[in-house]
């Protein structure tokens, strides 16, 4: 005999909460797969995870830093299952090289930027592309998207010092990237 | 703050990421020193030009496949609670439909509407509450459905049966007004729904059976069984999951008080 039960069946309220937050789950699955069919199954994989274990999330505390959490989660699970190890090994190099970045951060004296007028659409894409993993999710998070250094540090699961010198070289790498392209269009600033 | 102290800082400067007492030295450093003043520019502009890159949005079916998976994820999840659960605390009672409009169309939409009902009480169902207003007391939930119906309406007291009042709804079906009763036993649904009025040249589809002798009508639909009888102008459903013994226990007791409601 079939019965109906009414009870810890997810509360429909996680839609009015989770949403909202559908266009930067997509883009954030699009940044990670580069691939629009992948992006769909993506987020439709962190949807019915975050669906699941909603009661276990606070709703006072931050949904699309949540939210954006699981789906990385996914799709370094998705990745493993693959057998593609490329974020962990670049994480992994990652504490070295910032230091690194962060001593010619200080030698950097004057920083022009009017190469930016000459950024166009479709440049940072471009550009981003042209980035490694940890530094595009950086970037994407914190300037794309506008996370703050601790939603970074939740979806990253490091602490917000690593989330700071990894942003210090992300973006130092994406206008190196951007001023190789401003010279694709016939910038001819001076550019370090 | 010297300027390398202040280019240590830059980012989380632009940021805002600054501690208040940091933002300020650093604010006082840049506002005195041209070049730090150029650097915290240079990186604002930056952010500007990152933020007002286009920004692609989910596709519109996507937004739909998302939805839907949740509505079937809830679904999934209930049948597993259901499954997971003993037989006699996961009886259900779904009482349903004591069902009210003013002119139900005859003939061919009353199968509709009794169908509808069903489809209503599932909808509830997946509701966190269902209840419009909620009150385990009969006289209060009379009352407020007096209020909005106009006419004494029976909210039977099956507590005894462990089948406890949660509260009532008004809801529609057809265009017509209806008055809705919710129950729960455990963690079990049972739904009451009220029409009145229903024209005699109506025909209810179902089986008839006879209980302490009274007839009624018998509907399976969606897992769901459907109880229904004509009360003089009303009709009256219970929808469940329950066995038809609990269901019709329930619609004798609740006829028995209209019976009565009626006399006075």
């Amino acid at each position: 005999m079939l019965r109906w039960v009414r009870g810890r069946a997810p509360a429909p309220e996680f839609e009015e909460v989770a949403l909202v937050h559908l266009d930067l789950l997509y883009r954030t699955a699009l940044r990670l797969t580069h691939n629009r069919a992948e992006a769909e199954d993506l987020v439709q994989e962190t949807w019915l995870r975050a669906l699941r274990h909603f009661d276990q999330f606070d709703p006072g505390s931050n949904c699309r830093a949540w939210l954006v959490t699981i789906l990385r989660n996914a799709f370094l699970n998705k990745l493993r299952r693959e057998g593609r190890e490329r974020l962990e090994s670049e994480a992994a190099g990652d504490a070295g090289r910032s230091a690194a970045f962060e001593d010619s951060a200080v030698e950097r004296s004057t920083p022009e930027e009017e190469f930016l007028q000459t950024v166009f659409h479709g440049d940072v894409e471009r550009a981003l592309k042209a980035l490694p993993e940890t530094s595009r999710q950086v970037i994407m998070l914190a300037d794309l998207e506008g996370f703050t250094y601790r939603e970074i540090a939740q979806v990253l699961s490091c602490p917000i010092g690593t989330v700071m010198s990894r942003l210090s070289r992300a973006r130092q790498l994406l206008r190196k990237e951007l001023q190789a392209l401003a010279r694709e269009h016939g910038y001819s600033g001076e550019s370090r | 703050m010297i300027c390398q102290e202040f280019e240590a800082r830059l980012q989380a400067f632009v940021d805002g990421e600054l501690d208040v007492e940091t933002m300020t030295t650093a604010q006082a450093h840049v506002s005195s020193c041209p070049e730090c003043y150029g650097r915290a520019d240079g990186e604002r502009r930056f952010r500007v030009l990152l933020r007002q890159q286009p920004q692609e949005v989910a596709p519109p079916e996507l937004r739909g496949r998302l939805l839907a998976v949740a509505r079937r994820e809830r679904r999934r999840a209930t049948l597993r609670l259901w499954v997971g659960a003993p037989a006699l605390a996961t009886a259900a009672v779904l009482l349903a439909a004591l069902l009210m409009t003013r002119a139900l169309p005859p003939g061919p939409s009353a199968p509709r509407l009794v169908d509808m009902l069903v489809d209503k009480h599932l909808a509830y169902a997946q509701i966190e509450s269902p209840a419009e207003f909620t009150s385990s007391e009969p006289g209060q939930v009379a009352t407020w459905l007096r209020d909005r119906i106009g006419m004494r309406v029976p909210v039977p007291d099956y507590s005894q049966a462990g089948i406890r009042l949660v509260g009532a709804r008004m809801s529609e079906a057809e265009e017509q007004k209806l008055a809705y009763l919710l129950y729960e036993k455990g963690h079990m649904l049972m739904s009451v729904f009220m029409l009145p009025n229903t024209a005699e040249t109506v025909t209810l589809p179902g089986k008839v059976v006879s209980y302490r002798g009274h007839e009624y009508l018998t509907r399976d639909r969606k897992s769901l069984r459907t109880v229904f009888w004509r009360d003089g102008q009303a009709v009256f459903s219970l929808v469940s999951m329950l066995d038809y013994d609990a269901l019709l226990e329930c619609a004798d007791r609740l006829r028995t008080e209209r019976a009565r409601e009626t006399r006075l």
